[in-house]
């Protein structure tokens, strides 16, 4: 696998903008935690990782998104910033030599716009189903966000939604490899979104899987990250800016022993999948500089992906876990180390370390996701240029 | 066209088939059903239909979990999951694959769905909405999510592979069968239960409703008089496994999976592209990818929703793609509804059945023919003819397009060398 990423959009709790995002992971790692988390707007009495202060008219314009959910507005304001940081696009229009036919989406979310769903369920129980609004209806199906991607940037290359729980941006890199190849389109916008809502938070909690009262759990955020891939040699010939490559990938299943069981933490799928990707990517072990870990919160999950990790990788890696910082993101979660391996292939400096030294330089990054089930996913990104 | 072949790439052979349909369960009985022309129509029983206008569903009824799953399956899937459990293990038994081929790593599932576990969701929600979060059930929480589909079936067989979710909308059966058989073509998995599994739920009938997209009596796909769909359910999966894994194990072999063809609208979100563009390089992409032309095409199962945008433009677009020389054209979603997320991997299988017995399955309820809606079809009465290619269309939601070709085993040529097949770009520069 070899695939050039040129562009870069990212909606985090720092702002709209790839530099916000940068910005942040630049200083320390308090001060962007301190800023990511606040009160909940969403959730009363909840503190949450949220894009505060996102305005869709400034992004989106004044009109036509009326009808849009959150999820919608953060991706279509991720791919907008992606798709111009590639030079594809510019105040709108395409501007490079890929056209609208070239152009497609691999997009990830796990629990899609599950807020929608609840806003039309409230009409339905409290009034009567034939009151909902059929304008907001078709953003109950959970490609509908990534749809409305497609029409607002006007992209008719493939666009297909990944649901894999916390694996789901990873395994889009895969989606977009697979597609290049069989030249289904020649750019695609690879990354996903995830929303905090109130029906996931109070769901979460009551399982609890939430970090509350002083006790470790997971800590929601939530936003949107797309990077643009393309083909190497096309990236090349076109001029375009490489910030690095996808070079391999991998993935794995362990199902819990117990019949009884449904969450399972796994080791063995950790291992499988970092091997896997690195074995696509023929590079050594030795050679990972820093790995972006899962690491949720849950101590049995994250001492699980731990020792996959170290079986796959060693002891002495430097291991990030990212989401201290901003936050559990569910299916962007991959999308987010991206981003965050971007930032420090192109000289930002590697933070929220988990165990390990900060390397000096990065050439080599490992992105480890794991969902709740035994489901996991990983990538090896190398430097461009 | 070019038959220049792909180096390394592994033919894909659908091995065996399971079915939870409206009109009957398992290979055997849903195709009996579909050549007479059964309806699976008949007042909904799912939930309360009053102030909606329409009642009248194709609901899979008689379905009992218990019949197919285990105890502890039971007590974790909801609905959609068990629909899929069960259709997965009557593809299993058909496909006599061993549970030694069957698990590890070289296994992965791939399904497609709309709106997954949706009736567990609105369970969930009704009684927050009018209980409070109290009487929401601790225990009934881990039933919902979309990521948990394959994971069932997964876990049901032993395999270890990719497990994938793949919510295209109504062509996410068609999405879904399309990237198991790019893993086995890359030799990334040996075997895939791939497939689609859907329910019917009240706020989705509600919308559709609200859309005047649903039929107050019957569907007529390609009728003068169509009025609308008639909503569905079910799953359908598929065995598929590479070449090398069929002979290792003296697999019998129902049909192999040719190309498939892909496209986005980027027009509306629920209405189909007036040119039926997308839809119409999906289909050439699925006959060029399979190393064929036009011509070769023997068959095509429709989208046909009885919808008047869809069945128009889609009527359109086989002209179009087909020109001279029409295939035999079938919409079952006049017998089954339309079974959204699953109804491509369902009428996948009526393609596969149609290899198989050389009967094509009626469109049923057709009585004014169309000027607009022009094409070979099959109408209300089942065709004997020697289908050697069929194509497997659907369109969805968000403007996606989706093809599939199936073709009887040994008549495809050698699979195609991506690079040598014209991305069909209209207006892609040379220069790239």
């Amino acid at each position: 696998m070899r695939l050039a990423i040129t562009g870069l959009g990212v909606v985090s709790p720092f702002g709209v903008t790839r530099s916000a995002w940068q910005d942040a992971l630049s200083g320390s790692d308090d001060a962007a935690r301190a800023n990511a988390f606040r009160a909940s707007e969403v959730v009363e009495g909840a503190r949450t990782a949220e894009v505060w202060g996102f305005d869709p008219n400034e992004v989106l314009g004044p009109k036509g998104h009326r009808s849009f959910d959150r999820l919608t507005k953060y991706l279509i304001a991720a791919a907008k910033h992606a798709l111009e940081d590639a030079g594809l696009k510019h105040d709108g229009a395409f501007v490079g030599p890929l056209t609208s036919e070239q152009l497609g989406i691999c997009s990830a979310t796990a629990y899609g716009s599950l807020d929608a769903i609840t806003e039309l369920n409230r009409v339905a129980e409290l009034e009567a189903p034939r009151y909902i609004n059929p304008a907001r209806f078709p953003n109950t199906v959970i490609n509908a966000a990534a749809g409305y991607v497609s029409i607002w940037e006007d992209l008719r290359a493939p666009n297909t939604t990944i649901v894999d729980g916390n694996c789901g941006a990873l395994d889009a890199v895969l989606t977009a490899a697979t597609h290049l190849h069989h030249r289904r389109g020649d750019g695609f916008l690879v990354g996903g979104g995830e929303v905090i809502s109130e029906p996931l938070y109070r769901a979460l909690a009551k399982l609890g899987v939430l970090s509350m009262d002083g006790k470790p759990g997971v800590e929601m955020g939530e936003g949107a990250s797309y990077v643009v891939v393309e083909r190497p040699d096309q990236a090349a010939a076109r001029g375009a800016r490489v910030l690095g490559e996808f070079v391999g990938y991998g993935t794995a299943f362990e199902p819990p022993e117990s019949e009884a069981l449904l969450v399972h933490a796994s080791q063995e799928s950790t291992e499988r999948a970092v091997g896997q990707a690195l074995a696509e990517a023929g590079v050594d072990a030795s050679d990972v500089d820093v790995v972006v870990a899962a690491r949720c919160g849950l101590a049995e999950m994250d001492r699980a992906e731990d020792q996959g990790l170290k079986a796959a990788l060693g002891e002495d890696v430097a291991v990030v876990g990212l989401k201290r910082v901003h936050g559990e993101t569910f299916g962007a979660a991959g999308a987010f180390g991206i981003a965050a391996a971007l930032a420090w292939m192109n000289g930002v400096p590697v933070g929220s370390l988990v165990r390990g030294r900060a390397p000096q330089e990065v050439r080599h990054v490992v992105i480890s996701t794991v969902g709740f089930y035994g489901n996991c996913s990983a990538v090896v990104l190398r430097r461009g240029g | 066209m070019s038959t220049e072949q792909q180096k390394g790439a592994q033919r894909v052979f659908v091995t065996g088939v399971g079915v939870v349909s409206p009109i009957g369960f398992g290979r055997v009985e849903f195709g009996r059903g579909l050549v007479a022309g059964k309806s699976g129509v008949a007042p909904i029983q799912l939930f309360d239909t009053h102030g909606l206008d329409r009642d009248l569903a194709c609901e899979v009824k008689d379905f009992r979990p218990r019949d197919f799953l285990t105890a502890a399956e039971a007590r974790r899937t909801g609905r959609c999951s068990a629909m899929a459990v069960a259709a997965a293990r009557m593809a299993v038994e058909d496909a006599a694959i061993s549970a030694a081929d069957l698990g590890g790593p070289r296994t992965s599932v791939i399904l497609g769905t709309t709106m997954g576990e949706a009736n567990v969701l609105g369970e969930l929600e009704a009684a927050w909405i009018h209980d409070g979060e109290a009487s929401v059930e601790q225990s009934a929480l881990p039933r919902y999510g979309t990521t948990l589909l394959p994971i069932h079936v997964a876990r049901a067989f032993g395999a270890r592979g990719m497990v994938q979710t793949l919510p295209a909308a109504c062509a996410a059966g068609n999405y879904a069968i399309g990237y198991a058989t790019d893993q086995i073509r890359a030799g990334r998995a040996d075997v895939v239960l791939t497939g689609a599994s859907e329910v019917i739920e009240k706020l989705q009938f509600a919308g559709f409703c609200r859309l005047g997209a649903i039929a107050p009596e019957l569907c007529r796909p390609f009728d003068q008089g169509r009025q609308g769909l008639m909503c569905g359910e079910g799953a359908a999966i598929l065995v598929l496994e590479s070449e090398a894994s069929v002979v290792r194990r003296g697999a019998t072999v129902l049909a192999e999976i040719g190309g498939y063809g892909l496209a986005c609208d980027a027009h509306h979100i629920t209405r189909p592209h007036p040119e039926g563009s997308g839809s119409a390089h999906a289909m050439r992409r699925a006959i060029a990818t399979s190393g064929l032309r036009p011509d070769d095409i023997d068959y095509v199962n429709a989208h046909g929703t009885g919808t008047s945008a869809n069945d128009k433009v889609e009527a359109k677009v086989l002209r179009d793609v087909f020109e001279n020389r029409q295939p035999a054209v079938t919409s079952v979603k006049s017998m089954i509804g339309h079974c959204m997320g699953a109804a491509s991997a369902i009428e996948a299988v009526s393609c596969v059945l149609t290899l198989q017995d050389g009967v094509i399955p009626p469109t049923m309820n057709y009585v004014t023919p169309d000027p607009e809606c022009e094409v070979d079809l099959v109408a209300n009465r089942p065709r004997s003819a020697k289908v050697r290619i069929a194509l497997n269309n659907a369109l969805a939601f968000g403007g996606y397009d989706a093809v599939v070709a199936f073709a009887q085993p040994g008549v495809l040529p050698p699979i195609p060398d991506p690079s040598q097949i014209d991305p069909g770009f209209v207006s892609a520069p040379a220069a790239l």
